[in-house]
């Protein structure tokens, strides 16, 4: 049994709700998670949290927002008793929608809900300081106050996307592994090997069994199977190639990046970025079993190269975004000549949002959700985090959508059309702006 | 010596609280807090954003019920700007709020009630979890998580993501139902509605047995706040209803709110006081959520909760009920409802009707209010829009909040009971089902 732990901020229980959402495929999980700590779910005070030993709980899910003072001090407390922190959820990775709140100071907005709001009526008013924590100053990121060792992103993240994490920290594999790896059934093994011409292909440890739809393409193996029990004779290559990440095309490198996702089984990747290497945490300590420590030596050394470059490489510029998820058309019929706003008519369910003139946060928001939003043809909004930091939002996404699609607006010209900047452009990051 | 007991967190709790109880030398209870530990200030960061973003950010306030956070600013929006909306997206709306109805109350009953039911009160902390429930009685478990999953798929697919949808606008809604998934939910509503009977037995066994309790501990009369449809049972539209404790109601349109709701601000919790404006604090205090609700309906919607309306009056005996622990009959009542409107509106074929949005949506500038039945309470969304649709101002009742000060009164009277008059004592508690 692994002990567990979850932490709620200020936050809405939707990153639980996701988890509870898994229904029936959590039956299998539960046995194997002793929870030591969750409010929402299990009776344990906060005075046996505190009782418990310092690294005692191995992994510890922190949820929502840095508001209050007790946010911050059950946070550091958490640090403290959990070998692995996991920041679940968008609000603990990037503040979240509370981060908005940013744009005022606290006096205003206690001012307005415990003073100012129309319905107070009976001459009460002021901050409560009754047994209540009190507010921080402004709201922060969880890893601007303890070190975080892996971030679930979503507001909620997806369901499947919880189970893969759980389930590779519990060293579980829901799929079976067949004996030969891909090689041997690949449709370019005779001629015409991507790797053999120098580009990041997964083939010789993923397992087969798949219809070959990426090879026929042209395209590199990313491990959607998962690991083989054997691996090919090309393993010695990769592993070496694997070596040298840094160097590898931006191409290579989101190869890399979706086979962790898939292989590991930890679905989306984009959406669960380590800091530390988990894989070798979990082996240091021994348990849990994770079924990776029975594989080919080469593939946990391959394994481990590339999750130790995305440990050290964590604002990857190749990131996948929601668009490489999305079914629309991009270059399609339309083209955005003026910028609409959400209410204005009703889009086509086909063509690119963009390029029909909403503002759709696709391009420059991290994929993991599967382009949700978009599918009920609302514009994704970016609850995922940016793919890019540290540089000014709304000016990123103009000229991103000007280079890549049919937009017939200057940089100015769309932005001028954009009256709430923050609200559009950083509804859920702006907690966590960093420079630009 | 004055002695104070300290619940710290409250569990099985939606958002963050504490409660505390200080008993004097004489053994008298001298006061009751029930602490809400966090707030996060959406009334205040929506303004400047435009209004029709606001139904994209409210629903984080709960991700247990977002979709009454998503559905009731989408409405002040549009009563604010003067939009009417389609038959379709209507109909869509209605599936999407009960759908989530549905889920939320069976989480409800079965995760967070259940434990202390089937376990009974004085269980071991460790074990008095759904995660033991499951699996102790696997049968039920089963059928409860089959049962939240039909609810949270449902909302997704109607809403686009069942925590925090994103389907409705300003106008209506992005898209309606694609006819083959429609036809998946058809196929096992039968199904469904059958689960929803036996959970119904279950529920009224576990009130007979409990019954000493029920009738006995935490029958507190209060004013109830909810609404109807012309008097019918109505989560996504009617008015503001307020029930007395002699059973009086008056009725309030939605925008008349103001008259009717007050708000007070105590010392020692973020989430503030609701009363009955008329009456006064604290003598206006009154309860929300499903008791409430039920209270205020003459009526249910539809034949199978409406008669179980009916037996639960028959058998308290009366027509306003003020036994908190009937909270959770009232609970499944409502859950009858919401399948039986579920399966009604999957077979309308307006729900697959692709004309679900007024095309001509145009701001202007007002202030409107919009109101739904979350599964905790009234929910009421206040938002003051400019000419060119920014938000200058919101105010928002949540549904929790309506509970609030009636939770305070009503530990206040069980706090009563338990030390002054020792009445758990003589209790008649069952034999638990789960040992
Ligand atoms: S990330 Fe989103 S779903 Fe999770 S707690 Fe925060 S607001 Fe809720
Ligand atoms: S911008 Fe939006 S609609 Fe267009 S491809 Fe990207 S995610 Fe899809
Ligand atoms: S489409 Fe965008 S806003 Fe919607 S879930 Fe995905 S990342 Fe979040
Ligand atoms: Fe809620």
């Amino acid at each position: 049994m692994v002990k567990v732990a979850f932490w709620q901020n200020s936050d809405c229980w939707g990153c639980h709700q996701s988890l509870v959402d898994l229904h029936l495929q959590l039956l299998p999980v539960l046995p194997a998670l002793e929870i030591v700590y969750w409010p929402a779910v299990v009776d344990f005070k906060y005075d046996s949290l505190v009782a418990r030993a310092p690294g005692e709980i191995v992994v510890g899910f922190i949820e929502g927002s840095l508001r209050t003072k007790q946010d911050v001090e059950g946070t550091k407390l958490m640090r403290e008793k959990c070998q692995i922190i996991i920041a679940f959820g968008s609000c603990s990775c990037y503040g979240n929608v509370h981060g908005l709140a940013n744009q005022w100071s606290k006096e205003e907005l206690v001012r307005r809900k415990f003073s100012e709001v129309e319905s107070i009526a009976d001459g009460s008013g002021g901050e409560p300081t009754q047994h209540v924590p009190g507010f921080e100053d402004k709201i922060v990121n969880v890893d601007k106050i303890i070190k975080v060792d892996a971030y679930i992103a979503g507001c909620p993240p997806r369901s499947e996307q919880i189970f893969g994490a759980v389930g590779f920290l519990l060293g579980q594999k829901p799929f079976p592994m067949n004996d030969l790896a891909f090689c041997n059934d690949c449709s370019l093994n005779q001629s015409g090997c991507l790797l053999d011409a120098g580009k990041l292909c997964y083939g010789p440890i993923t397992s087969i069994g798949c219809s070959l739809k990426c090879p026929n393409a042209g395209n590199p193996c990313v491990g959607c199977m998962g690991p083989a029990k054997t691996v090919s004779a090309r393993a010695s290559k990769l592993n070496d190639m694997t070596k040298n990440l840094a160097s590898a095309s931006s191409g290579d490198k989101k190869t890399s990046n979706e086979f962790l996702s898939l292989f590991l089984n930890v679905p989306l990747m984009a959406g669960f970025d380590l800091s530390a290497d988990i894989l070798k945490q979990v082996k240091k300590r021994g348990t849990p079993e994770t079924p990776l420590a029975n594989l080919p030596p080469d593939t946990v050394s391959i394994a481990s190269n590339v999750l130790g470059f995305l440990r050290d490489n964590r604002d990857l510029i190749d990131i996948s975004n929601v668009c490489d998820t999305c079914d629309r058309i991009i270059g399609s019929k339309s083209t955005m000549t003026k910028v609409k706003r959400d209410y204005e008519g009703l889009p086509n369910l086909e063509d690119c949002l963009i390029e029909q003139g909403y503002i759709c946060m696709g391009p420059v928001t991290r994929a993991g959700c599967g382009a949700l939003c978009v599918k009920v043809n609302a514009p994704c909004s970016g609850c995922y985090g940016q793919t890019e930091w540290g540089v000014n939002q709304a000016e990123r996404f103009a000229e991103t959508a000007i280079k890549g699609f049919n937009v017939s607006l200057s940089k100015d010209e769309l932005l001028a059309q954009v009256k709430d900047k923050v609200g559009t452009f950083e509804k859920f990051t702006l907690a966590s702006r960093k420079g630009g | 010596m004055v002695k104070e007991i300290e619940v710290e967190p409250i569990t099985r709790l939606e958002g963050h609280g504490g409660m505390r109880v200080v008993l004097g030398d004489d053994g008298k209870v001298q006061d009751v807090q029930f602490n809400i530990q966090s707030t996060r200030f959406f009334e205040k960061f929506v303004e400047g954003r435009y209004c029709e973003h606001i139904p994209r950010i409210t629903p984080r306030i709960c991700g247990i019920c977002p979709i009454p956070h998503h559905l009731t600013p989408t409405k002040a929006v549009e009563d604010a700007w003067g939009v009417q909306i389609p038959e379709p997206a209507r109909k869509l709306r209605q599936l999407l709020i009960n759908a989530k109805q549905y889920s939320s109350h069976l989480i409800h009953f079965y995760a967070l009630t259940a434990p202390d039911f089937l376990l009974g009160p004085m269980a071991d902390p460790a074990l008095r979890n759904v995660v033991h429930v499951i699996n102790k009685m696997p049968d039920v478990g089963a059928m409860a998580l089959k049962m939240m999953d039909f609810g949270q798929r449902l909302c997704a697919a109607v809403g686009g993501k069942a925590v925090h949808p994103i389907a409705a606008i300003v106008g209506g809604m992005k898209k309606a139902l694609d006819e083959d998934v429609r036809d998946k939910f058809l196929k096992v509503i039968d199904d469904q509605i059958e689960m929803t009977k036996k959970t119904v037995d279950i529920a009224l066994k576990v009130i007979d047995d409990y019954w000493d309790v029920v009738a006995n501990v935490g029958v507190v009369p209060t004013y109830y706040v909810g609404m109807t449809n012309n008097g019918v049972h109505d989560i996504y539209e009617g008015d503001i209803r307020i029930v007395s404790p002699t059973g009086e109601k008056t009725d309030y349109a939605p925008q008349r709110y103001l008259e009717a709701l007050g708000e007070h601000i105590p010392e020692h919790s973020y989430a503030t006081h609701m009363y009955y404006k008329p009456a006064g604090y604290p003598e206006g205090i009154y309860r929300a959520n499903t008791l409430a609700m039920i209270n205020c309906a003459d009526k249910m919607a539809t034949p199978l909760a409406d008669e179980a309306l009916k037996a639960m009056r028959e058998k308290v005996g009366t027509n306003v009920i003020h036994h908190t622990f009937a909270y959770h009959w009232a609970r499944i009542i409502e859950t009858v409802e919401a399948i039986e409107m579920i399966a009604t509106l999957l077979k309308d074929p307006d729900i697959v009707n692709p004309d679900c949005k007024t095309l001509d949506v145009q701001p202007r500038e007002g202030n409107g209010v919009g109101i739904t039945e979350a599964p905790r309470g009234l929910l009421l969304y206040n938002i003051w829009s400019d000419a060119d649709g920014i938000c200058k101002k919101c105010n928002l009742l949540v549904a929790t909040n309506h509970n609030i000060a009636g939770i305070e009164k009503t530990l206040m009277h069980v706090a009563k009971q338990v030390f002054e008059d020792k009445a758990l004592d003589g209790l008649k508690l069952p034999d638990p089902w789960i040992k």
